[in-house]
């Protein structure tokens, strides 16, 4: 493809969508996950934690660490 | 016993999530025979739309023996950790339908679903399956991932949906 040039970020395109249920995305997205820890590690509190809903859970997952702060445990 | 992506943290080897962890994870569920779909975002992926993130999200049904299969899977993976006995399927069909389990010796969570409100149950799930290295995975369809992200609390979700909309020429109904 060579080299595109945009005059900005906006107008670059997003990656491009991948066939769905190719096993090569899973290996793309695992990938990402080990470079995200890489870049970024968390050391979690092991154990299991209970929440009311997912809504909950998803509230408690943007706020701090898993295993930090359960709802019940 | 860990993925390629092990490392030391306090003295302690530490599993990162990675392909190798990942794929054990699976195996071990399609081993024991438990009833699951992968969702969230690593469904996504699997759909063709991927993007960073570190969960594992599964539905499961919330059945006594389904729940005894779960619980048998985890512990084949982190070596009998007895917190998973606090995973029981009172809670799972009762009050606490959301629940995270991050292993002892690892830098990941699983998040186990067994309900989403009163809109999505186990059963509801619409699936498909798509085989990596050998190991079968039950990845929920892009319609079902459109629904379940559309109205969650966090704007990562409903981009997410917008982004199956596009993609799927999914409609709002």
């Amino acid at each position: 493809m060579g080299v595109q040039k945009f005059r900005s970020v906006e107008e670059m395109p997003g990656p491009p969508r991948r066939r769905p249920l190719d096993p090569e995305n899973l290996r793309i997205a695992f990938g990402l996950a080990e470079l995200a820890q890489g870049f970024h590690p968390v050391r979690l509190k092991p154990g299991v934690y209970k929440y009311a809903s997912w809504d909950d859970l998803l509230t408690a997952r943007a706020r701090r660490p898993a295993g930090q702060g359960p709802a019940r445990s | 016993m860990f993925g390629l992506a092990a490392r030391r943290c306090q003295n302690t080897v530490v599993a990162m999530m990675d392909l190798a962890e990942a794929k054990r994870i699976l195996a071990a569920l399609g081993r024991e025979g438990v009833d699951y779909v992968l969702v969230g975002s690593m469904a996504m992926a699997a759909q063709g739309l991927v993007r960073a993130t570190r969960d594992l999200d599964f539905f499961v049904a919330p059945t006594p023996p389904n729940v005894e299969r779960l619980k048998k899977a985890l512990k084949s993976l982190y070596a009998d950790d007895a917190s998973i006995d606090q995973i029981s399927v009172d809670d799972l069909a009762g009050q606490y339908p959301a629940i995270r389990y991050a292993p002892p010796q690892g830098d990941y969570y699983i998040d186990i679903l067994s309900r989403l409100g009163e809109a999505f149950r186990y059963e509801e799930i619409e699936r498909e399956e798509v085989t990596l290295d050998g190991v079968r995975v039950q990845v929920a369809t892009p319609r079902m991932l459109f629904r379940m992200k559309r109205d969650t609390v966090r704007p990562q979700d409903r981009l997410d949906a917008e982004a199956l909309r596009q993609a799927f020429g999914l409609e709002e109904k």
